[in-house]
C-alpha cells in the first residue's frame, strides 16, 4: 500500500503532471519556488485529521510539533537561494508529569528545537543567539567547512552566524556541541534538520518524532523519556492519522546515556529510508534499531482503523515516557470531519 | 498551569492553509514569500570586501556594550547599545534597519563600521572579553573550592570541568599573546583527580595551582587597568549577565532544581562582588548616586546565594534577580560612559 502513490518516486515531473497540479502556467518561478509549490501541492492532496491541540504553558506543545516545519526566511543573494533561520538558546521549565518540573535549555522556546527544513543546494544561514547562561553552540550534521562545524563555544549574550550549503539530502540533526555534550543535549539543545531531495518525495502526511531522555538529577541516568519533549503525551493524546493515508515519519533518536533504542510500530510494517538519504527503501521492518543521533524516514499506512502504539522496544524506556499511539481514523469519517469547519 | 486550547482543522483541500496557520514561525513555504533582497546582496559583497577595506568594524552580534557605545555616541540615540544587544541576532548589518533598531538614515551614517562577521577584538574590548572569561573561570573555581571544602567532590567536579569545557578554548590564543603559561593541563588533571580519587592529597595542591593559574592569567593585564572602574564594571556586568541566566535556569516552581546552575551563578556573583569592592571607593567618588545603587543592589543580590549547597526554597525569584542585575548594569553604564569620554 505505501507504494501506491499518485506520483512516481524518482521520475522527474512531466508537463502533464504539472498541468494536473495547475502549475504549468506559473512560468517564470525559479527552481526554489517551484520546489516549494510542488511541496505545497503534494500536501494539498494529503489528508490530515483535525488536531485538538492542548498546549501546556511551557516549552512543550507536542501536538503542534508533529507537523511544524520551519522553512526559514528565503532571500535571494547573488542568484542563490538563502534560507535564513533564527535560533535563540534560552532557559525554561517544563512539566515532566504532574509532580516533576524540570529546567531545560530551549531553542526558540521549545524542546526539541524547531524542525529546520531546506532543499539540497540551498544556502543555509543560521543566526544563533545564546541567552542561556553557559556557553553553547550549534553543530549541524551534514557537509560543511571546518569553521562552520559549530564546536566553538558561543558565550552568553553573544550571537554568531553559521552558513553552509544544504547537502546532502536526508534527515539530519543539529545540537549543541559544548562539553559535557551529554548534558547540553539532554537538557534540550537539539532539533531535526531535514534537507529535502531535489525532486520532492511523494505526497504523504509528514510527521516528526524525536525521542529524548531526561536526567533530572544529573546522575548520568535518564529518569524520563519522551517523544517530542513531553513524556507520555501521545499516549494520552493519540496522534490522529487517516486510514490508508501514506504516513512519512521522520524519526530521530537523541536519547543520551542509553546507547541504543529501537523504534517499534504496532500492527504494521514500515518502509525504511535509512538517514532519509535515498528515494527507495532499504528494507521493511516493524522494529528498527537506532543508536544515538540515528534518524530515518519510516513510511507506512494503516489498513484498519483503531489505536496503535509506537515505542522503543526497550520497554522500561517506553514505560518511562517514550510511548505514544496513532489513532487511525476511518476514511469514511473524513468527510464528516471536514464539515466541522 | 494555564492551558491554551485550540483546534487545528486540517482536511483535504484545507491542508495548506492549516499547515501554515498552525505554525508559529513565519515560514517561506508560501510561494509568494521568496523576495529578492538587494540589501542582503549588498551585504554579501560588502562582507567579502571587508578583508582589505582596512576599516575596523564592530560585530553587532557579539560586541560588548561599551563598544556599541560608539554607535550610540555617533547617532545620539539614548540606550542604543542596549537596543542593539536586545535585537540580536543579526544576519546582516542591514538587519539593524529591518529590525527597526535604527532608521535607514541613521544606518547610512554608521554602516561602514557595522559588521556581523567574526572580528578580532582589539584594545579595551579585547581586554574586557579576556578578563570576563577568566572571571567566569574564577567563579567556577571559587564555588568548586567551597564544595571541596564541604567534602562534596561530586558536586565540585562540574565546576572544575566548566572552565575547560566552555571557556578555555576562547582565551587559548590570547594566553600565548599575553605570555601566560597554558594551564589547560592543570585544570584537566585536577578534574581527572577529583573524578577518580577525590580523597587524594594531591587535590589540594592541584587546586591551589589551578586557582593560581587563573589569577596569573588575570594578572597579565596591567594593574592600572584592573583598578580602573570603567574597565572593571564592564567585566562585572558580563559576569552578572551570565549569573542572571544561570540563576533563571536553576529554579522551577520556586525551588532550586538545578544545583549546578545555582552554584555557577553563585560563583559569578561572588567574584563580581569582590571585583566591585576593589573599585567601589573610586566609583563612589566619581558618581555617588550610581555607587549607591550598585552597592545596595549587590548587597541584595549576594543574599540570594546563602551557601554553595542550595537552600530548600529560592531566596528570590529569577525576575527579582534580573531586576537587580539590570540596576547594576544601568548604573555601571553611566560610570563607563563617563570614563570613556574622559579618555
Ligand atoms: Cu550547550
Amino acid at each position: 500500500m505505501p507504494n501506491n502513490f499518485a506520483l512516481g518516486n524518482e521520475k522527474p515531473w512531466s508537463r502533464r503532471q504539472l498541468l494536473k497540479l495547475g502549475l504549468a502556467g506559473a512560468g517564470v518561478i525559479g527552481a526554489a519556488g517551484l520546489w516549494q509549490m510542488l511541496n505545497l501541492q503534494s500536501k494539498s492532496i494529503v489528508k490530515v485529521p483535525p488536531l485538538d491541540m492542548e498546549a501546556p504553558d511551557d516549552g512543550t506543545n507536542p501536538m503542534k510539533m508533529l507537523r511544524d516545519f520551519d522553512y526559514g526566511t528565503v532571500k535571494q543573494e547573488n542568484g542563490r537561494t538563502i534560507r535564513e533561520f533564527q535560533l535563540t538558546a534560552g532557559t525554561s521549565i517544563i512539566k515532566l508529569n504532574s509532580a516533576v518540573s524540570y529546567n531545560i535549555w530551549d531553542l526558540n522556546g521549545r524542546i526539541p528545537g524547531p524542525t529546520l527544513r531546506a532543499k539540497q543546494g540551498d544556502r543555509v544561514r543560521v543566526l544563533f543567539l545564546n541567552k542561556a547562561g553557559h556557553s553553547h553552540s550549534l553543530h549541524f550534521h551534514g557537509v560543511h567547512p571546518a569553521e562552520m562545524d559549530g564546536v566553538r563555544p558561543i558565550s552568553n549574550g553573544k550571537a554568531t552566524i553559521y552558513e553552509f550549503d544544504a547537502e546532502p539530502y536526508g534527515v539530519h540533526l543539529y545540537h549543541c556541541h559544548i562539553e559535557p555534550v551529554t548534558r547540553h543535549i539532554a537538557k534540550g539543545l537539539y532539533g531535526m534538520f531535514i534537507i529535502d531531495p531535489p525532486t520532492p518525495r511523494p505526497p504523504a502526511d509528514e510527521i516528526v518524532l524525536v525521542m529524548a531522555g531526561y536526567d533530572v538529577n544529573d546522575d548520568g541516568h535518564n529518569d524520563y523519556y519522551a517523544f517530542n519533549g513531553s513524556p507520555h503525551h501521545y499516549m494520552d493524546h493519540p496522534i490522529p492519522i487517516y486510514q490508508d493515508q501514506l504516513i512519512r515519519l521522520y524519526v530521530l533518536n537523541i536519547i543520551e546515556y542509553d546507547p541504543v533504542v529501537t523504534f517499534h510500530l504496532h500492527a504494521n510494517f514500515f518502509d525504511v529510508y535509512r538517514y532519509g538519504m535515498s528515494m527507495t527503501p532499504s528494507e521493511k521492518a516493524d522494529v528498527i534499531t537506532m543508536g544515538m543521533a540515528e534518524r530515518h524516514i519510516l513510511e507506512f499506512a494503516f489498513r484498519y482503523p483503531g489505536k496503535y502504539m509506537f515505542h522503543p522496544h526497550q520497554d522500561a524506556i517506553a514505560e518511562n515516557g517514550c510511548m505514544g499511539q496513532f489513532e487511525v481514523v476511518a476514511q469514511s469519517k473524513s468527510q464528516k470531519t471536514v464539515n466541522n469547519s | 498551569m494555564r492551558k491554551i486550547r485550540y483546534i487545528c482543522l486540517t482536511a483535504a483541500a484545507a491542508a495548506i492553509v492549516t499547515l501554515s496557520s498552525c505554525s508559529s514561525t513565519p515560514t517561506a513555504e508560501n510561494p509568494s514569500a521568496p523576495v529578492i533582497s538587494p540589501q542582503a546582496t549588498e551585504a554579501v559583497s560588502e562582507n567579502s570586501h571587508s578583508g582589505h577595506a582596512g576599516k575596523e568594524k564592530i560585530n553587532i552580534n557579539s560586541a560588548i556594550l561599551s563598544e556599541l557605545d560608539k554607535f550610540e555616541a555617533k547617532l545620539g540615540v539614548p540606550a542604543l547599545s542596549n537596543k542593539i544587544q536586545a535585537g540580536r541576532p543579526y544576519g546582516s548589518p542591514e538587519d539593524l534597519v529591518t529590525k527597526k533598531v535604527i532608521t535607514q538614515e541613521q544606518f547610512d551614517q554608521i554602516k561602514d563600521q557595522v559588521g556581523v562577521q567574526e572580528v578580532v577584538l582589539t584594545g579595551e574590548a579585547k581586554d574586557v572579553d579576556y578578563m570576563s572569561k577568566l572571571g567566569l573561570m574564577k567563579g567556577h573555581l571559587l564555588v568548586a573550592q567551597e564544595l571541596l571544602d564541604q567534602n562534596q567532590p561530586k558536586q565540585a567536579e562540574p565546576h572544575i570541568g566548566h572552565p575547560v569545557e566552555e571557556i578555555y578554548v576562547d582565551v587559548e590564543e590570547q594566553l600565548n599573546e599575553r605570555k601566560v603559561k597554558e594551564f589547560k593541563t592543570t585544570l584537566v588533571s585536577l578534574q581527572d583527580l577529583v573524578k577518580s580519587n577525590s580523597k587524594d592529597s594531591k587535590v589540594k595542591t592541584n587546586f591551589a595551582s589551578s586557582m593560581q593559574s587563573v589569577d596569573g592569567a588575570i594578572a597579565a593585564l596591567p594593574a592600572e587597568q584592573r583598578s580602573k572602574p570603567g574597565f572593571v564594571l564592564q567585566v562585572i556586568n558580563e559576569l552578572l549577565d551570565s549569573a542572571n541566566s544561570e540563576y533563571g535556569a536553576a529554579i522551577a516552581d520556586g525551588k532550586i532544581t538545578a544545583p549546578i546552575e545555582y552554584q555557577d551563578s553563585r560563583g559569578f556573583v561572588v567574584y563580581a562582588n569582590d571585583l566591585y569592592k576593589g573599585i567601589s571607593s573610586q566609583v563612589a567618588q566619581a558618581d555617588p548616586e550610581a555607587h549607591k545603587a550598585i552597592d545596595s543592589s549587590f548587597a541584595e543580590l549576594i543574599k540570594v546565594w546563602p551557601a554553595a549547597i542550595p537552600p530548600a526554597k529560592a531566596v528570590k525569584t529569577p525576575n527579582d534577580v534580573t531586576k537587580l542585575v539590570k540596576t547594576i548594569e544601568e548604573n555601571s553604564q553611566k560610570v563607563v560612559d563617563k570614563s570613556n569620554t574622559k579618555a
